[in-house]
């Protein structure tokens, strides 16, 4: 699986959407389950998926799929494999 | 009755729009103009809710401080009324969303008389500023606001929350000096790694809503003492308007465990195990139907908690658990007999969270299971733990060793 595939699992799991469900345009509140404790369950997940410890700076920044996606390449994820 | 001091200030955070004496009158002048009996209020955390909440009160109208994210239609259908006792001032629901949630009645007495309690422990005045942590409906975050507009201080409304950037905006900007959380809270904070030096007018957190952990409690004590600053460790209940115990900074590594002292005025006494307190904050009654709005006080300023308990020689309140079998998850309480009732499981109480126990299930079940209970219960899904297992324990008469099943957490 792909980098970019394991995040949108990672996103799906912890905010409890189904298998197929898109999630590349998703932000904080948007949608309804993403809230205070789906976000820490998500930073959680991610955090375990790609072995990195994320700072609290990037924890509160990140308000977005797409923001996700910076913060963990800032951590050395690589999303262009 | 008037919360809102003169120098009083609520403040939109996303706006910078202040409310005005002109907004509440307004708010009254609108209520005036409408059918009298019960006030249903969805507690937005807006400017114009809190306008029209301190006219409800102004106006000697009671208000029922409602979820603004639930259907609340059933609320309307079932307290309807004009038939209200003159003492009634606020309503407050009870337990999650199951069933039929009785209401909480109480006074604009004990409304105040509580404001005033919290503010003189916590030592609230007119230089402190509060930001919304939690929802307005309720119990602890109506008293944050209610014990900071009495004392003359400022209410930041923000509507993001402590996972979000524009949270802690808000709170450098205003020169925020004190926060309330509910112990999942502390958790996320705890993920955070909190840095109160990162926030250096924030100088008091306050605790209540459920229990916290021990450890934390020493962690994020010691945290705030790094600045100079304090965490206020509370006891409440809906039922007492609601808050009725704290610890008083000083003594909170000696007492630890402890959830403090009664509040000015009241007093916790321990009969048949189970915790008491007397305080002219306690609530006049439940209401299940319209006609019991109609009631006086049916309590007498006596509160059996429902607690176990026990009080050192120093007054200090250590709970130790539940007589009636409850959960509190994200610090709703859940009666976990009602669980059961409804799911093929056996429910046990984990830390600040539901888990139950299903026989024989396969992890797809489980993770179905644990979805359906949560929308059942109308919270997140990670509130609640679902294990599988071969048979459950029993106790010998027969009845399910729900302490065996809470040990194998």
């Amino acid at each position: 699986m792909s980098n970019l595939q394991r995040l949108r699992e990672a996103f799906r799991t912890a905010l409890d959407l189904p298998a197929e469900a898109p999630v590349d345009d998703l932000r904080y509140q948007d949608n309804e389950k993403w809230d205070s404790l789906a976000h820490m369950s998500l930073v959680a997940a991610l955090e375990d998926e790609f072995s990195v410890m994320i700072d609290t700076d990037d924890v509160i920044n990140m308000s977005s799929f797409t923001e996700a996606v910076n913060i963990l390449g800032k951590y050395g994820v690589d999303f262009n494999e | 009755m008037n919360l809102f001091h003169p120098g009083a200030r609520v403040i939109d955070a996303v706006t910078g729009e202040a409310l005005t004496e002109d907004m509440i009158a307004a708010a009254a002048t609108q209520l005036a103009t409408e059918p009298g009996g019960v006030v249903f209020l969805p507690m937005e955390t807006t400017l114009p809710v809190v306008a029209r909440y301190l006219a409800a009160l102004r106006l000697g109208r009671p208000v029922l401080l409602l979820d603004p994210e639930h259907d609340n239609a059933s609320f309307v259908e079932r307290f309807t009324t004009t038939e209200v006792h003159p003492d009634l001032a606020v309503l407050l629901t009870t337990s999650g969303s199951t069933g039929n949630p009785k209401l909480v009645r109480l006074t604009a007495d004990a409304v105040r008389t509580n404001a005033e309690q919290i503010a003189e422990v916590l030592g609230i005045t007119g230089d402190e500023v509060a930001v919304t942590t939690l929802p307005l409906f309720y119990s602890f975050g109506m008293s944050v606001l209610n014990s900071h507009l009495i004392k003359g201080a400022t209410v930041v409304l923000e509507r993001t929350g402590i996972m979000q950037r524009d949270f802690w905006t808000a709170v450098n900007e205003h020169g925020v000096t004190s926060l309330a959380f509910v112990p999942s809270q502390y958790e996320m904070l705890r993920r955070l790694r909190f840095d109160p030096a990162k926030y250096p007018t924030v100088r008091s957190l306050t605790q209540a809503g459920g229990r916290l952990r021990t450890d934390l409690v020493s962690d994020f004590a010691q945290r705030m003492a790094t600045v100079g600053g304090r965490l206020y460790v509370m006891y409440g209940q809906t039922e007492a308007g609601p808050r009725m115990a704290t610890l008083p900074p000083a003594r909170l590594e000696e007492k630890l465990g402890s959830v403090g002292q009664a509040l000015p005025g009241g007093a916790f006494t321990i009969e048949d195990d189970e915790v008491v307190y007397r305080g002219p904050n306690v609530m006049m009654g439940y209401a299940e139907t319209a006609a019991d709005l109609a009631l006086g006080d049916v309590q007498g300023g006596v509160l059996r908690t429902g607690d176990l308990g026990h009080v050192d020689d120093e007054g200090f309140l250590f709970i130790t658990g539940r007589i009636k079998r409850m959960a509190k998850v994200f610090g709703v309480r859940i009666n976990l007999d009602d669980v059961e009732k409804n799911f093929p499981v056996a429910a046990v109480a984990g830390d600040d969270k539901l888990a139950v126990f299903a026989v024989g299930v396969s992890d797809d079940e489980a993770r179905g299971l644990r979805t359906k209970i949560a929308e059942w219960l109308g919270t997140h899904f990670s509130g609640v733990v679902v294990r599988s297992v071969e048979a459950l324990p029993l106790m010998p008469n027969g009845k399910t060793d729900y302490r065996a099943l809470e040990s194998s957490l």
